[in-house]
């Protein structure tokens, strides 16, 4: 993850809309394909709020699959790649036991998955002293339970060389990954339609065309 | 420790490839399997990054690391350490601020494969989280942080050696916390403690100079 100028930019934007539409125990989400900067804008946002006093948590949707990070390249393949990569690889009652648990100000626990050992750990977390919620991932802005959707237009055809290695540095792009990432695409386009917010391309702010 | 951003250099690559063939020498001679590996040095000497870099390295071996950092065990939780430490004075700056009880629960619980919870700072909020991990499986411990050098039962105990003017020069970059009087003398008193332990490490990397032998 790095975090550039052009995330921290339209950082300040979002923020301010987020400040002055402001709700009690507020769910913001924020979806876009791999490699589009989901993560660096969740943790840039929030930063700039925790400046305005506003703890603000980042929470990724990547913890909840369904099927281990060991595991899932290989079940993908199995059951075949157009027909299982989407939203129903994500434990979606688990994330909205979590969502429902913030709104509540609950203690609340929730998977999390150790990049180095790729093993999901569990992690605890006190709701009430959080003031907002930071939800990320690529179908993050289909939850019903959510006050700000953002959409980054970011393509993976366009982020392209982020892809050709895994987290490790190892060489992983073939037929398989670009086949997960062509079926990511497709899912991920269609919620489009959801978003308040636009971040397009150029990394531009701009509000979504009221439908 | 949750959203901590890190930016991989070759210096981190070198130091940690160094560490990484030193592991698995170590492995050949101890088929006792599970090992604890520390990592120590100054504030911004690189601890974390080198951990995760070693760690990945590890992994790609098939050999599972599980890294644990001590800034998460702090008895005062981030939001009130200052006024405590200046409640308490500079003095009360050092290993005593661990909570070692639980360090020493995560390393037992390690060395049996047991469950085990450790806290976990979330970095933007500075909130302390539980983490929940099942240590069934993972073969070794990396134990980062300014104090790991007080753990006696490690198998390899790492120093990164950075001088002082390089500690004060990574503060003025890093976004972590404010540079003011104060943290300067806390950036001080920390210098002493740790250097005070350095003679305890079995494995001395100058990180600074690695970048000559790219």
């Amino acid at each position: 993850m790095l975090i550039t100028e052009k995330h921290k930019q339209a950082a300040e934007i979002i923020a301010a809309h987020i400040i002055n539409n402001r709700k009690d125990r507020m769910i913001i989400a924020i979806s876009g394909e791999s490699g589009s900067g989901k993560s660096e804008l969740a943790h840039a946002i929030a930063k700039i709020l925790r400046k305005e006093g506003i703890f603000a948590k980042p929470l990724h949707t990547d913890n909840y699959y369904k099927t281990h990070p060991l595991e899932r390249r290989e079940w993908r393949l199995r059951h075949g790649i157009e027909n299982v990569v989407g939203y129903d690889e994500y434990d979606w009652e688990k994330i909205n036991q979590n969502l429902d648990d913030f709104r509540n100000g609950r203690r609340s626990e929730m998977p999390c998955v150790d990049l180095v050992t790729e093993q999901v750990d569990r992690l605890i977390t006190n709701f009430g002293e959080v003031d907002m919620l930071l939800v990320e991932g690529l179908y993050a802005i289909k939850s019903d339970n959510v006050d700000l959707r953002v959409f980054i237009e970011l393509t993976y055809l366009e982020t392209k060389e982020k892809h050709t290695k895994d987290a490790r540095g190892k060489e992983i792009m073939d037929e398989a990954r670009w086949a997960t990432l062509g079926q990511e695409h497709k899912m991920v386009q269609a919620l489009k339609p959801r978003a308040d917010l636009l971040v397009t391309k150029e990394y531009a702010v701009a509000k979504a065309a009221i439908s | 420790m949750l959203h901590d951003l890190i930016t991989i250099t070759p210096q981190h690559e070198s130091s940690a490839k160094m560490v990484f063939d030193k592991v698995l020498e170590l492995r050949n001679g101890n088929p006792r399997g599970k090992m604890i590996i520390t990592i120590s040095g100054e504030v911004g000497s690189g601890k974390s990054t080198i951990s995760i870099v070693l760690g990945r390295l590890l992994t790609n071996q098939g050999i599972r690391a599980k890294i644990i950092d001590l800034d998460d065990f702090y008895k005062i939780p981030p939001l009130e350490r200052r006024a405590w430490r200046e409640k308490h004075g500079l003095q009360s700056i050092g290993y005593e601020e661990y909570d070692w009880k639980k360090v020493y629960q995560n390393i037992s619980h390690f060395l049996q494969n047991k469950v085990c919870s450790m806290p976990c700072v979330d970095l933007i909020t500075n909130h302390v989280d539980e983490l929940i991990t099942d240590y069934k499986g993972v073969d070794l411990l990396i134990i980062n942080g300014l104090y790991s050098l007080k753990i006696k039962e490690a198998d390899l105990k790492v120093f990164i050696e950075q001088s002082y003017d390089k500690t004060i020069e990574y503060q003025h970059y890093s976004l972590k916390e404010k540079l003011d009087s104060y943290r300067l003398k806390v950036l001080q008193r920390e210098h002493e403690v740790v250097n005070s332990l350095k003679g305890l490490a079995d494995f001395f990397i100058d990180f600074e100079s690695s970048l000559y032998h790219l």
